[in-house]
């Protein structure tokens, strides 16, 4: 098992590396004038040389990059090129919003759809007709448009919710609850709909098999059999599409972030993308692929923990 | 000073101001700071040396008074001597040339603004010296905006001013509660000065990029005023209850750069650029474009120059077939080919509409899409034309900006010696002297065809009921102090 997770750990450090030359290089290609970018229309040619040498924009490619490595060796990330913050404080205060929204959505999407999904396998008929058509509805609607509708009918009209914005948990529980709710259930509602159909058609799988019929012979009740046998291993894969469904909340969440307003790391994502802020797409390119080996990680972990076959070598 | 009622802060009723702006700042460093729309973040912390209020006039700030020598090269301000930073470190003539050494030094977008100064001198604690190689009209001007940010000596030699501003301002950036490039929360400076300008206990910027979550803050009562981006749904922001605020600072059109007809030969013909304003429909324009929030104009200058004159709003009506007379007149009676970048920022339906209504005329647009080297490109300059938003500055500013020989919105250094003449006289006469040749300096350029200008769009602040607003003649974003409890 040490030896498995040293191994992962060591794979998931050389795909850092790799990671973070090919995103600096096509930063780089796409780049253009960036200190023209940076300082806007009404700068003059001096200005906007001055902005390039004080960037150290003037040296070669090989050179920044080794520049840039050296440095987030050591943990330093540098600044933003269009806020001047630096990137590991920005990903301080952004990376808590994401995983606030990633996380509530993976939670709830995983109690919700082992539920939908459950009862859609074992009642079957028009229960399971209309989880069917409910997933596939959710599936089918982009998560923006689910956005916006909740926003105008729970935030605009009713006023429950925020419409914009983001409370940390730490100032006011209430106040973050109101503010990533609507969030949180725009995000989820997919991975809802993918994951529910995922564990009907384990369970149902399952519910056919041979040591299904044998725990029952033995006078096992329904429920147990369900929720102690044919969900664990039904586990296995429903949590490889967790996992899935995670890193691609990940993804997801930078459209829900957008609309809301919720300044997380998607949305730092894509105003630093088409600004061309290299140090704050690189720190967040490193800062998630980080993330998504970790839940990789973690998912193994757990479905050796759940299933003894899978045991780790 | 400013017509405020007084009021101050202090007084219990809603003290809080929450505002949305479009941008966030680069930095909070005055040495490279912008205005604009990023205005209102630094005006939230520093003072600036003068203030404009908002009938444009120049009223006195940190400075109480200020009087050029006679070929108006030396300026000597006066400065207040009650002033101290939120650091406690005093306000000095001295930590004020240095803030205008730094920015003159620094890389804002706009050090360009002093590249003809001399020296800034300190002779006392209380008198600055400002020393121009040539007479500058717009200095003053530029002392109202960024280049008059004024930071604590002591903040500029050991703190971090790009996140942790120190100035002397109405209010104190709160950095625990402030989310950097999203959400700026300020509180009311208790030493302040100027206290019947501080309307609110606390003030918080958020920056709502994207224009729908900008309108639901709107809807759901997210904010007391709040810069919108784009005039598409104005209908939506006055069915929420909010008022629209507006100014006509930005105008919108071709710019015609290159004059000589060094890349493009027949641009170098004014027939041909005549021939260009009158092919534009500025009504239709408008209607499709701004949903007729603005007023056509063939006209750079903005309404409150003295050079503004009201018949140069349709110098050019729109007039297809007088268009095709002149491209025959000047011999493309067959028309020519012309490129032009294309960027998706402004919006993609007013190329093709350029192009259609070009293409009428026999003028075949062809576009190029630079990404984000829009502005670079342009700048280069690698077109001889090309559709761009820009503000109409105050004369000299905007001669500086995009019609002298050296501005940098004239990227072929195009210049006549009529233009050349009226600068002139613009730079060194008195004040009468200046407007009467601004004035014939607009005619002259609208008779050249140095641009195609469509139409001015209206700048957009829109404000909750109970919150009041004054717009700005000469900014984008309104003055924070003009912001203010309703009556």
């Amino acid at each position: 098992m040490p030896v498995f997770i040293a191994r992962r750990l060591l794979s998931g450090a050389v795909m850092l590396v790799v990671i973070s030359v090919v995103a600096f290089t096509l930063l780089y290609l796409g780049g253009g004038d960036i200190a023209r970018r940076i300082l806007g229309q009404s700068a003059t040619a001096e200005t906007v040389a001055a902005k390039t040498a004080e960037l150290g924009l003037d040296r070669p490619l090989v050179v920044q990059f080794g520049d840039w490595f050296a440095n987030a060796l050591t943990g330093d990330l540098g600044r933003s090129w269009f806020s001047s913050q630096f990137v590991a404080v920005s990903m301080e205060t952004r990376l808590p919003v994401t995983l606030s929204l990633v996380i509530g959505s993976t939670v709830i999407a995983a109690i919700l759809s082992v539920l939908l999904g459950v009862l859609a396998a074992r009642r079957g008929g028009w229960i399971d007709g209309l989880v069917q058509f409910l997933a596939v509805v959710g599936f089918a609607v982009p998560g923006f448009l689910i956005a916006l509708g909740l926003v105008l009918l729970f935030a605009i009209n009713l006023g429950w919710f925020r419409a914009t914005g983001y409370t940390p948990i730490g100032s006011s529980f209430t106040g973050w609850l109101a503010s990533i709710a609507l969030p949180v259930v725009a995000l989820a509602t997919g991975a809802i709909a993918t994951i529910a159909q995922q564990i009907r058609g384990s369970v149902l799988d399952a519910l056919d098999r041979d040591y299904v019929r044998t725990l029952r012979s033995r006078g096992l009740s329904s429920n147990r059999v369900v929720y102690r046998h044919v969900l664990r291993n039904a586990a296995g894969p429903a949590l490889a599409v967790l996992a899935v469904q995670f890193i691609g909340m990940l993804g997801g969440a930078v459209i829900v972030e957008q609309v809301f307003a919720l300044p997380g790391i998607g949305q730092l994502a894509v105003q630093a993308t088409t600004q061309g802020d290299i140090p704050v797409v690189m720190g967040i390119v490193i800062v998630t692929a980080i993330i998504v080996v970790i839940v990789n990680l973690a998912i193994d972990l757990a479905q050796a923990a759940l299933n003894p076959k899978v045991r780790l070598s | 000073m400013t017509a405020c009622s007084g009021g101050g802060a202090g007084e219990a009723e809603d003290t809080s101001l929450t505002l949305g702006a479009i941008t966030a700042p680069t930095t909070l460093d005055p040495a490279g700071s912008e205005w604009g729309n990023r205005a209102p973040f630094y005006q939230a912390v520093y003072d600036t040396l003068l203030y404009a209020d908002s009938d444009g006039e120049i009223q006195p700030w940190l400075a109480t008074e200020w009087s050029y020598n006679d070929d108006g090269t030396v300026l000597t301000l006066t400065l207040r001597d009650d002033v101290s930073f939120t650091d406690g470190s005093a306000l000095t003539a001295e930590v004020v040339a240095e803030n205008l050494q730094r920015f003159q030094d620094g890389t804002s977008p706009d050090a360009g603004y002093f590249a003809d100064v001399a020296s800034f001198e300190a002779p006392d604690e209380t008198t600055v010296v400002v020393t121009l190689n040539a007479p500058d009209p717009a200095f003053l001007d530029y002392l109202t905006r960024d280049p008059g940010l004024v930071a604590s000596s002591e903040a500029i030699d050991s703190g971090d001013l790009t996140t942790t501003p120190v100035g002397s301002g109405a209010y104190v950036l709160d950095t625990a509660a402030t989310v950097t490039g999203t959400s700026y929360v300020y509180t009311a400076n208790p030493d302040y000065w100027n206290p019947d300008v501080q309307h609110y206990e606390s003030l918080t910027i958020n920056v709502l990029q994207d224009p729908t979550s900008a309108l639901n803050a709107i809807k759901a009562g997210e904010a007391d005023a709040v810069r919108i981006s784009t005039n598409d749904n104005l209908d939506e922001v006055e069915a929420a209850g909010w008022t629209i605020n507006s100014n006509e600072l930005d105008f919108q059109g071709l710019l015609l750069l290159d004059r000589a007809g060094t890349v493009s030969e027949p641009l170098g013909d004014v027939r041909v650029r005549q021939a260009i304003n009158y092919a534009i429909d500025r009504d239709a324009m408008l209607a499709a474009l701004q949903q007729g929030h603005g007023t056509v104009t063939t006209q750079v200058f903005p309404t409150g120059s003295g050079a503004y004159d009201e018949a140069l709003d349709d110098a050019y009506p729109y007039d297809p077939d007088q268009a095709r007379e002149l491209l025959e007149e000047a011999g493309y009676a067959d028309g020519f080919t012309i490129s032009m970048p294309n960027s998706a920022v402004l919006g993609a339906t007013v190329y093709s509409l350029v192009e259609q209504q070009l293409a009428d005329i026999g003028i075949t647009v062809q576009y190029t899409d630079p990404g984000n080297n829009f502005i670079a490109d342009l700048l280069a300059p690698k077109y001889p034309a090309s559709f761009m938003a820009l503000e109409q500055n105050p004369d000299w500013q905007l001669i500086q900006f995009m019609l002298a020989p050296t501005a940098i919105f004239n990227p072929y250094h195009y210049e006549d010696e009529t233009a050349n003449a009226l600068f002139e006289r613009i730079q060194y006469g008195d004040e009468t002297e200046q407007v009467a040749a601004a004035s014939e300096l607009n005619a002259y350029i609208v008779d050249q065809a140095w641009f195609a200008p469509f139409y001015r769009v209206e700048g957009v602040m829109a404000s909750a009921p109970g919150t009041s607003v004054e717009m700005l003649p000469t900014n984008a974003y309104p003055s924070i102090f003009d912001i203010a409890p309703a009556e």
